[in-house]
């Protein structure tokens, strides 16, 4: 790239597509003795006219529900499935042409799966991929001393994998992915299955090689924890699109405007209407209610209960980011939406 | 732009073998059960072919002790041979496993050579104690050193047309997922027409005939025929150029093969 190009994008992706062909399955046992003969297929767009880029160092959310796509594109980032359509660049090599020179660049996580040998001690995982890397010696034992100190790997180095706990073992799995030193990590699903305090180290590590060492991080969750604790962007697919880049306050600012009000009542009032605010849900004297905090202030939803009823109690609680991508895989995202809703919930 | 394709280095592939062997060794109540079975199986071969032979006319190219000789020596090829090397390629797409396999740096069908190869080169270990075990149950004809020598070449190529078809049959798991039908088919088809059990020059002459036109006799047939002398010095290049014939054709239809599943899972995603 020549000097004074505006983009120094270490992954660009360009429209980017996979269609996955398949033999048409009838049900029943009848439709699978004639898949046996069949020869209609039928296509299943899985990853449609995706475009993105990724500025070295970043840190990017890649979030969707199952079967949104997010796998596959991973996959055609590794150079292991060979796209459909558009173009992709990752540091600047067409991955699955250049398969070999792309994979000395990245390092993978898989939450599903492992990339340590089942039957070895730990370590000797991490010494056949010093071998397969070709990483330098000193580099190997400095970089096995950081994470063995991050990760706390000392106490199961000997121990055979498969005799690990689901946390060891994807403690292992990301010291394996970085010990190359790569300049970009794809983490799909890394903490599924996972305890809390495993989940905590993962994200901490994730967190500290990102800063520390400016690695590209894109990470698949379908854990929202994850990306609030860690990334600043997300990028939202859903039926193979994207269907928003951007910040995450920026989502929060749009679509977080519902706050739910939650009031206990000091008797059981057989009616219970509140203007402005809608009644989500009511277990004895306990109700919830749902306002936009753009049309009405909390204080002043208050009031309006208290002029007519007695309550014991009240609480407020914010919109958060699960229930925000909940609704735009219901919705769908729309630009300024949350704005137009605003005016028509405002009580005339 | 132009990417310059990573220099080749064996340095991984010799430690993909000795970790295998590494793993191999980490099972050891197998080892103890794989020689205790060759050796009662050299014990009953011994004994079935000493009671067929007392009641039957014995053929003229295989006397008793050369029979013996030929199935103790085929039992002991069996430590090696009936070792399905390539199974890893399997379990990895039936698992999804590749995948990770094809996210290194690496030529991953090499790995799987590399890594049978070191599974095989551990279980060679075990012929020698084997063999010493062996020759407490019954008594091994040695031949000179001309035919010794002609009997490794020719287990040597047994072995690698032996490796072919295994790689082949996983292969299929790149389409099937599952192979085991397959390959229990085949296990009974070597097993009857490979000569380990059964010396295909005591067949009816039109079984001979199928059982010589098939790739299995290269595996056992060939080298244990050397070893007993019933194929003399005249025919050994012949029948070391048969097997090396077989060899070079398994070996473009494993390459096919290979291909076309490793483009069907980067392609369809497996």
């Amino acid at each position: 790239m020549g000097k004074g190009t505006p983009s120094m994008a270490i992954i660009e992706a360009v429209g980017l597509r996979k269609v996955f062909r398949s033999l048409e399955r009838g049900s029943g046992i009848w439709g699978a003795v004639g898949a046996l003969f069949s020869r209609t297929y039928v296509d299943k767009v899985a990853v449609d006219d995706v475009s993105f880029s990724l500025e070295p160092g970043e840190l990017v959310g890649y979030i969707g529900p199952n079967g949104a796509g997010k796998s596959t594109t991973i996959k055609m980032l590794t150079g292991i499935l060979v796209p459909s359509g558009g173009q992709l660049r990752v540091a600047g090599i067409v991955p699955h042409a250049h398969r070999m020179a792309n994979a000395a660049n990245i390092g993978v996580v898989f939450g599903q799966r492992s990339q340590l040998y089942w039957d070895l001690p730990l370590r000797e995982s991490f010494e056949l991929l010093r071998s397969i890397y070709d990483i330098p010696r000193a580099r190997y034992l400095e970089n096995m001393r950081h994470f063995a100190a991050i990760l706390d790997l000392d106490r199961f180095l000997a121990t055979p994998v498969r005799q690990l706990s689901l946390g060891e073992r994807m403690r292992g799995d990301f010291a394996a992915a970085m010990l190359h030193d790569p300049k970009i990590v794809f983490l799909d699903e890394p903490t599924i299955g996972l305890d809390v305090v495993a989940k905590e180290a993962i994200r901490e590590f994730i967190g500290t090689i990102n800063r520390d060492r400016g690695t590209t991080v894109i990470l698949t969750t379908h854990d929202l924890a994850d990306v609030e604790r860690l990334s600043r962007r997300i990028i939202l697919i859903d039926e193979g699109k994207v269907i928003y880049d951007g910040s995450l306050e920026r989502l929060r600012e749009e679509y977080g405007t519902h706050r739910t009000l939650v009031v206990n009542l000091a008797e059981s009032y057989p009616e219970f209407v509140v203007a402005g605010a809608e009644v989500v849900s009511r277990e004895l004297n306990l109700v919830r209610l749902r306002f936009n905090r753009r049309a009405l202030t909390a204080e002043a939803l208050i009031r309006r209960v208290t002029e007519r009823y007695q309550i014991t109690d009240v609480s407020i609680i914010e919109p958060d980011i699960d229930s925000i991508v909940r609704r735009i895989y219901l919705e769908g995202y729309h630009e300024g939406a949350a704005l137009r809703q605003a005016q028509d919930d405002t009580p005339s | 732009m132009i990417i310059a394709k990573p220099r080749f280095r064996l340095e991984p592939y010799v430690q993909f073998a000795q970790k295998a062997m590494a793993r191999e060794a980490t099972y050891r109540f197998d080892v103890f059960t794989s020689i205790a079975s060759v050796l009662v199986r050299v014990y009953l071969l011994r004994m079935v072919w000493v009671a067929l032979y007392a009641r039957n006319a014995a053929p003229s190219e295989l006397p008793l002790h050369a029979i013996i000789t030929y199935s103790t020596v085929a039992l002991l090829m069996g430590l090696v041979m009936d070792i399905d090397q390539t199974r890893a390629l399997h379990d990895r797409l039936h698992t999804g496993d590749i995948a990770t396999d094809f996210m290194k740096p690496i030529v991953v069908p090499f790995y799987f050579f590399a890594d049978g190869s070191g599974e095989v080169l551990f279980h060679a270990v075990l012929i020698v104690p084997s063999l010493l075990l062996a020759l407490f149950i019954v008594h091994i004809d040695v031949p000179g050193p001309l035919v010794i020598g002609t009997f490794f070449v020719s287990f040597f190529l047994g072995y690698l047309v032996g490796f072919c078809i295994n790689f082949i049959l996983n292969c299929v798991a790149f389409w099937t997922l599952e192979i085991h039908a397959v390959q229990l088919i085949v296990t009974w088809v070597t097993d009857l027409f490979g000569g380990e059990i059964i010396p295909l020059v005591i067949f009816p002459v039109f079984l001979q005939r199928i059982a010589f036109a098939l790739p299995f006799a290269a595996m056992f047939s060939t080298p244990l025929l050397i070893y007993v002398g019933v194929i003399r010095p005249e025919r050994y290049a012949a029948a070391l150029g048969l097997q090396a014939g077989w060899l070079a054709v398994l070996a473009v239809v494993a390459t096919l093969m290979w291909r076309a599943g490793a483009k069907r899972v980067i392609v369809q995603g497996g």
